[in-house]
């Protein structure tokens, strides 16, 4: 297939992550075009690309800008969502260190667009290289005239500011990240009200993932038709990253037209270490349902598709699982990390999070009754869509497809009084 | 204003009413823990979800408004109570289940919706409890007590210290089911209304430390009250068990304090058993004071008082408005000498009693109500009766001497009344003394005739605030069997000079105070609503008069901390 990378064409590049070899390689020309635009041609043009969310919800980003209101009484701000937190999701990373100024130049156009003279990437903790060279190449951004008080000679005004996070997923989670950003305790607020009217310091803002934000500059510089010519479908358009783990030959991040089969992926990585077979795949990140996987080796790998087949696309973070794993020990370590991370205020989150990851491991240890499956499908009901964000259904996930799917696994470990594989080092010594 | 139709019961609320509060006009009940009226809506608890017609998820209450016509809410749908089951159930996995030894069991919030919402058995049977070992008994500060194993993070009383008291003692730490309240290093919570924590809190979590393992709740009679601490006039619920009082709870009134009440007004009834107390009436037998009937001691009052001689009445703001009018018209009655010309002084003083303290600030919608620094809850009412601060001062410092008759109408009036040196400086104003009071000071042991009356808690009447709010409380119980509220006494004195004021009931001197005073014109003591009355002030006495407003003694009580 004559796919070539368009998010990753820097990586690997050292030279671009200068103002000016990103410029020989084609670089801020997308920001030079929307410059030369109104603010609202260049919502329209993103709007018209079919450009989803890439962080996991997949909401229409040139929607999401139009919802900013034109002339409120307060500043206006973009807030990038780069605390890439869910397990198995390393392409915002990869972005960010070796491609710096394809962000910088998103976020330049974002902030045109909806009118907001400041910007904040809010960053993970733990990526300090990233954050590195991402402070680095801000301050070549500004020596060069592409941030400051004249964005490239145009006379609009931008800030920028990096903001590390402290080792919280749920910071992830957009509210939460405006708290933390406040300098408050990292919880998600309740909605409504939305970002878009009462966002960072009570005023209108935007808030977009490294990849969504990465599209902008070349959906600008090539137009939305271009855009759209990549995909599946009206609804799912554009490059698309995959970050692939798990037990593959060739773990990593790869860049395919979004849609592309679980197939192409997976023999693009390599295909299953050690010559094993495929036993499941977690498709868009640790919240994802779990899928058998022979029988979606084919699934499209886009937004829809996925969440046809009972799970979705997420962050994209696939995850691969060989017939040597044991899905209640990957479901009870999914379950450790959601409780781990659970912000603690919302009653369903705080308690089932818990009681889910006890119960799993208590099962994994053979200690399993056989009432346990349907508790655990219980619980999870009292979870699902009764949280206060999203982390309670996220959280329910994984577990709601062990036990729908893969309920056999968990019947053979009450039955048997222990887990019929062998244990796994990793998993004992792995502590989050 | 937009329509709601919650359970089929459609009203019209104001726009912006959140659907806890729109299904409480309703006359559905919404549970929930979380929310409370008076602080950020967090939604956090969970339990107040309901089904609103249009949206795929069940919805927090607490957090969805009313904007417009035509929302349809259930909060009985088969959804809701699986929802209310299973976050019952979320809340109880963890909790210790204590209730046998838990202060809170009685009046719990997760005792009630167990019983309403939650199931009889637990699923919770092979994984152990979390708990935080070490964190049962944690003093937060000198009232309050922590027990991290009851709590259910619903941060009430963080948002409390953030929002209301704005002391920002509490804070949320550690996270997901580890996550804890607690103070900060070096700052406990010891403002001035930090028990209201305790009351806020929907569970054992946070408990009173005079008030930790002292009375099971169920054993309590409660009745409205007034606090009667400061001039501020918080409305308490006065609670009780045979006679003893337990504790004041605040009760909620938005023109006085809200919800909330200090500290030092929750222990103020701890005075009636530090003291002694009267028991029965005492007369003056030659160089002795001995145990005597009412009737007799009445009489002696009777004949002191009709002598006609120079007499004065010594008030104090712990009197109610209707005592201290009956007072007045005890001076009247016993009038000035005959043969006095129109235009002289008259000879019956009303001279008043007032100390000062610490000044309590309570917050309220209106941005708080603060004290003048009164130690009384009445000092206003018993100048609309006829008492003057200015007229004490003589009488107090010694100055003013040669009365015939000095009848204090309160034996713990203030500091005075507790020092024998003062004691003997009041006692040498005045060729005879009565005592009225439910202490026995050494001022009552100095008196030639003892009248002793009910306690606050034994009484009802009236009192004005430092806003010149007139408020009523009611009687929690009757006074010990020779003892009589000062109104009875009173009145029985006043009718040995007219008839008509025999058996005259508070609600009766009420009416006739009214007909007579005209900040008081039209109200009726039955009808007195909740919230109390403003009274037209006619500028008499200014609101929040200072330590210098025409106090007879200024006596500053240690400052508590933090106040």
């Amino acid at each position: 297939m004559a796919f070539e990378p368009v998010l990753t064409r820097n990586v690997g590049q050292p030279e671009a992550r200068t103002v000016a070899g990103y410029k020989k390689r084609g670089g801020y020309a997308g920001l030079a075009q929307a410059l030369k635009m109104q603010p609202d041609e260049v919502t329209d043009a993103v709007k018209a690309s079919g450009l989803r969310g890439r962080g996991g919800a997949g909401f229409p980003t040139g929607m999401k800008w139009s919802f900013i209101p034109k002339d409120p009484d307060k500043p206006k701000y973009l807030v990038c969502n780069a605390d890439e937190s869910e397990p198995g999701t390393f392409k915002d990373r990869l972005l960010m260190e070796h491609d710096p100024h394809q962000l910088i130049e998103g976020c330049a156009i974002c902030c045109y667009a909806v009118g907001a003279a400041t910007c904040y990437i809010y960053i993970r903790g733990e990526y300090t290289a990233a954050l590195a060279t991402m402070e680095q190449a801000i301050r070549d951004a500004y020596d060069n005239g592409i941030l400051g008080r004249s964005v490239m000679g145009s006379g609009f005004s931008l800030d920028l500011f990096m903001h590390a996070g402290a080792g919280a997923y749920i910071c992830g989670e957009e509210t939460g990240m405006l708290e933390s950003l406040e300098g408050k305790r990292g919880q998600p607020r309740v909605k409504p009200p939305f970002p878009a009217i009462i966002g960072a310091f009570g005023a209108p803002t935007v808030i977009n993932n490294v990849e969504t934000l990465a599209n902008v500059p070349h959906i600008l510089e090539r137009g939305a038709d271009w855009f759209k010519s990549i995909g599946t479908d009206e609804r799912n358009t554009g490059p698309k990253l995959y970050a692939i783990s798990g037990h593959v030959e060739r773990p990593g991040t790869y860049e395919y037209p979004i849609g592309v089969p679980f197939r192409t992926l997976l023999d693009g990585c390599g295909g299953v270490w050690r010559g094993r077979s495929l036993k499941a795949y977690i498709p868009g990140g640790a919240s994802a349902a779990i899928l058998p996987g022979e029988q979606f080796l084919d699934l499209p790998m886009d937004f829809d598709s996925v969440a046809k087949a009972g799970s979705m696309l997420g962050s994209a973070a696939v995850m691969v699982m060989d017939e040597t794993t044991c899905l209640v020990r990957a479901v009870a370590r999914l379950s450790k990390f959601f409780n781990h991370e659970s912000c603690g205020q919302c009653t369903p989150c705080r308690e089932g999070t818990n009681w889910m990851e006890l119960l799993l491991t208590r099962i994994e240890k053979g200690q399993g009754r056989e009432q346990d499956a349907a508790l655990l499908s219980n619980i999870c009901t009292h979870i699902a869509g009764n949280s206060l964000c999203a982390l309670g259904d996220a959280a329910v996930g994984p577990v709601k497809s062990l036990v729908e799917t893969f309920l056999e696994e968990i019947d053979e470990h009450v039955r048997l009084g222990h887990c019929p594989l062998p244990p796994q080092p990793v998993f004992e010594g792995a502590s989050h | 204003m937009p329509k709601v139709t919650i359970d089929d019961r459609t009203i019209e609320v104001e726009r912006g009413t959140n659907l806890v509060d729109a299904a409480t006009e309703a006359g559905v009940q919404i549970p929930h823990y979380c929310y409370h009226p008076r602080l950020s809506v967090v939604g956090q608890c969970r339990m107040c979800l309901v089904q609103i017609d249009g949206m795929p998820k069940l919805q927090a209450g607490c957090s969805t408004q009313v904007m417009k016509d035509g929302m349809v809410v259930r909060t009985d749908s088969p959804e809701v109570r699986e929802a209310q089951k299973g976050m019952m159930e979320f809340f109880l996995i963890n909790h210790p289940l204590d209730c046998p030894i838990c202060d809170q069991a009685g009046e719990c919030g997760l005792q009630d919706y167990a019983f309403k919402h939650g199931q009889a058995f637990s699923r919770f049977q092979y994984e152990d409890k979390r708990t935080y070992p070490g964190r049962e008994r944690i003093p937060l500060g000198p009232n309050v007590v922590l027990n991290m194993n009851r709590c259910i993070q619903c941060t009430r009383c963080v948002r409390f210290t953030r929002e209301v008291s704005q002391t920002g003692e509490l804070g949320f730490f550690n996270r997901g089911a580890r996550t804890e309240i607690g103070t900060f290093p070096g700052k406990p919570l010891d403002g001035p209304l930090a028990s209201n924590v305790v009351d806020i809190c929907p569970v054992g979590a946070l408990t009173s430390t005079r008030f930790r393992f002292a009375e099971r709740v169920w054993y309590l009679d409660k009745r409205p009250s007034l606090c009667t601490g400061c001039d501020v006039g918080c409305n308490v619920t006065l609670e009780h068990r045979r006679g003893q009082i337990r504790r004041y709870k605040p009760r909620a009134n938005p023109e006085v304090n809200d919800f909330w009440m200090c500290d030092y007004g929750r222990s103020s009834f701890e005075r009636y058993y530090e003291l002694p107390r009267l028991a029965a009436p005492r007369v003056r037998r030659d160089d002795r004071v001995v145990p005597a009937s009412w009737s007799h001691a009445l009489e002696a009052v009777h004949q002191a008082l009709a002598g006609g001689g120079r007499t004065a009445i010594l008030g104090s703001g712990n009197l109610t408005t209707e005592e201290a009018w009956l007072l007045a018209r005890l001076a009247e009655a016993a009038g000035p000498a005959a043969g006095t010309q129109a235009g002289e002084t008259p000879a019956v003083e009303l001279p008043l009693a007032v100390e000062q303290g610490p000044r309590w600030t309570i917050p309220n919608p209106s941005g708080g109500i603060t004290g003048s620094g009164d130690t009384t809850p009445n000092r206003r009412g018993a100048e609309l009766a006829g008492f003057s601060t200015a007229a004490a001062e003589g009488l107090l410092t010694g100055t003013a001497t040669g009365y015939d008759v000095l009848f204090v109408a309160d034996s713990d009036f203030g500091s005075p009344a507790h020092d024998e040196a003062a004691v003997e400086r009041l006692r040498g104003t005045a060729r005879f003394l009565v005592v009225m009071g439910w202490a026995e000071t050494p001022l009552a042991r100095a008196a030639d005739v003892v009248l002793p009356v009910a306690t606050h808690a034994e009484r009802e009447g009236t009192f004005v605030n430092v806003e010149h709010r007139l408020q009523r409380f009611e009687t929690a119980f009757p006074p010990p069997a020779q003892v009589r509220p000062a109104t009875d006494a009173l009145t029985d004195l006043l009718a040995f000079w007219d008839e008509g004021w025999r058996g005259a009931r508070v609600a009766d001197v009420f009416a006739r105070m009214a007909a007579a005073v005209p900040a008081l014109a039209g109200i009726e003591f039955e009808e007195l609503p909740a919230q109390g009355v403003a009274l037209a002030t006619g500028g008499a006495v200014g609101a929040g008069a200072g330590p210098s407003g025409g106090s007879a003694t200024v006596h500053t009580a240690e400052p508590p901390a933090g106040a």
